[in-house]
């Protein structure tokens, strides 16, 4: 993995306050993946796709380009069904 | 001297929320099975009262005596002509903002936080819980929960915690109770801490928390609040637009123009919708739903019904959307993912009734600074692409030379989000516009999905 651009910060848009790339790419909301956004946040600052290619496994890359948020209904609903699961 | 503020007495202040849905028509989000969502699968978090109005298509619904009591903490809320600004544009035409940076959590949220709160309260619910990312939504619900002695819980993303002790203190203050995610309270959060102990969280780990809070109280009196893009929650926002209608009759006045920012929709909506009906009934008007430039999801893209997976396991929902499987050029990967608006100001956009407007984050700044140096508020970074868009209208109308009347939602204040400035003053912003070219490639992915039928509300 390459480290270099872990220290870069910017606005995080969902959390309303400075984040590192490292959290970005650490910390997607499945906590597997970066987050969704990262796209969207960081082709400013340099070839983030290019990037990720390089310093992701395939299947993963292809996981993050094409993963989006659900529709709040409906993810509201996978949710609960989630952590009814949890607490059996 | 020329009048700034037009004020409403509490007694002027409107009764009832106007629902679009009772003018306008909708698809359905629809789940894997191809069939409508059934709303009351959304019962374990949410009260029967407001599923009710999730789905309800009553043109107006009454607003509680006891919301209005707490409405009239700070509502209704100013509408202030802005002539500083107009002033120093040298514009012809006349600029209203609508204030509801003057709530006591200094935005628009509290709008629908108050009902909510209310409507569980009625339902016999004694805590509700919530997550928040920034502190907005949480320190809103947290007011709200306050006012009618509710216990709430936020549950507030790790790195924000901390990065933010001061909305953490404004929740305490209302009695609320916000812990950083993950936290221990729940199995979600013992999870994640296992992985990582010093983890410094995830949105997505903090809704699953405050959803499982919630689902798993066995009394049952436990439920979960959300404070954007559902029908209820834009409901709830039209006071803003409605009081803004009754304010420039006082002075009349009736806008040319209407814009707001549009991130999940809901402060757009809240001031557009009750125009939205007007529209509908023949008046003209032009309503702008003002997006960066780098997401354009309602200016640009088509309108259909997409996943909001690659594997198309959940819903079809219908959508301005670019698709999940285009693959964009390196540079341009920003501003092709962008999801999350209302259905409803979707679907308003796509049947011409609203029309999408982008500004870059550049443009976005400047305006902001150019409005706290005229008008003196500074405002939130999001509301700044209202105001963007808002001095390219006064521009267009010098240059015409026409005395437009503009109205512009200033949805919340900046003075807990200085950050944002600091990065503009910095210089380290740079502004990005998207190829037609891309927008084109991306609507391929659609070619075998259902198409939402070309609905039309007039």
């Amino acid at each position: 993995m390459d480290n270099s651009k872990d220290n870069l910060e910017r606005r995080c848009p969902r959390l309303g306050g400075p984040v590192s790339f490292q959290y970005c790419r650490t910390h997607g909301d499945n906590m597997l993946l970066p987050c969704w956004k990262i796209f969207d946040c960081w082709w400013e600052h340099f070839d983030i796709s290019a990037f990720l290619k390089q310093n992701m496994p395939e299947d993963d890359f292809i996981k993050l380009v094409n993963a989006k948020p659900k529709p709040k209904v409906s993810s509201l609903i996978e949710l609960i069904e989630q952590a009814k699961k949890r607490n059996i | 001297m020329e009048r700034k503020k037009i004020l409403l007495t509490e007694d002027e202040i409107p009764r009832q929320w106007y629902n679009v849905l009772a003018d306008i028509k909708m698809n359905p989000p629809l789940g894997p099975d191809g069939k409508p969502v059934n709303p009351e699968a959304l019962a374990p978090v949410f009260p029967m009262n407001l599923i009710e109005q999730e789905v309800s298509s009553e043109r107006w619904i009454d607003i509680p005596e006891e919301v209005l009591r707490v409405y009239n903490i700070w509502r209704p809320s100013p509408l202030v002509r802005a002539l500083s600004l107009e002033k120093a544009l040298g514009t012809p035409a006349k600029i209203y903002f609508k204030n509801e940076s003057v709530s006591p959590p200094g935005s628009h949220k509290p709008n629908t936080a108050v009902p909510q709160a209310y409507y569980n309260k009625v339902f016999g619910i004694k805590k509700i819980t919530t997550e928040t990312g920034a502190g907005q939504w949480g320190s809103a619900l947290a007011f709200a929960c306050a006012q009618f002695g509710i216990e709430c819980k936020v549950f507030m993303v790790r790195i924000s915690f901390d990065q933010k002790p001061y909305r953490k203190s404004m929740m305490a203050a209302w009695g609320s109770n916000c812990i950083a995610s993950p936290s221990t309270e729940t199995r979600a959060g013992r999870q994640a801490l296992e992985k990582d102990p010093d983890t410094p969280g995830s949105l997505g780990i903090a809704i699953s928390e405050a959803i499982e809070a919630a689902v798993t109280d066995e009394t049952g009196q436990t439920r979960y609040s959300l404070g954007s893009v559902l029908n209820h929650v834009l409901l709830h926002q039209t006071i803003i637009g409605l009081e803004a209608k009754k304010q420039l009759e006082k002075v009349g006045e009736y806008p040319d123009v209407i814009i707001g920012c549009a991130g999940g929709g809901s402060n757009f909506a809240g001031l557009t919708l009750p125009f939205v009906h007007d529209k509908i009934n023949g008046k003209e008007i032009k309503i702008y739903p003002v997006e960066p430039s780098a997401c354009p999801t309602l200016t640009r893209a088509p309108f259909v019904y997409d996943h909001g997976d690659s594997a198309g396991y959940t819903p079809l929902i219908p959508m301005h959307s670019l698709g999940h499987n285009f693959m964009p050029a390196p540079i341009h990967a920003g501003g092709l993912r962008y999801h999350g608006m209302a259905p409803i100001v979707s679907q308003l956009a796509n049947e011409g009734i609203i029309e999408a407007k982008s500004v870059t984050q550049l443009e976005a700044y400047k305006a902001g600074v150019v409005f706290a140096r005229t008008e003196g508020i500074i405002p939130a970074p999001e509301t700044n692409h209202a105001l963007a868009c808002v001095i390219n209208e006064a521009n267009k109308a010098k240059e015409e030379g026409k005395e437009k009347v503009i109205l512009f939602n200033l949805s919340g204040h900046g003075l807990l989000d200085l950050a944002a400035y600091d990065k503009y003053f910095s210089g380290e912003m740079k502004d990005f516009i998207l190829s037609d070219e891309e927008l084109i490639k991306s609507e391929e992915v659609f070619a075998d999905y259902p198409k939402p039928a070309s609905l039309k509300s007039r």
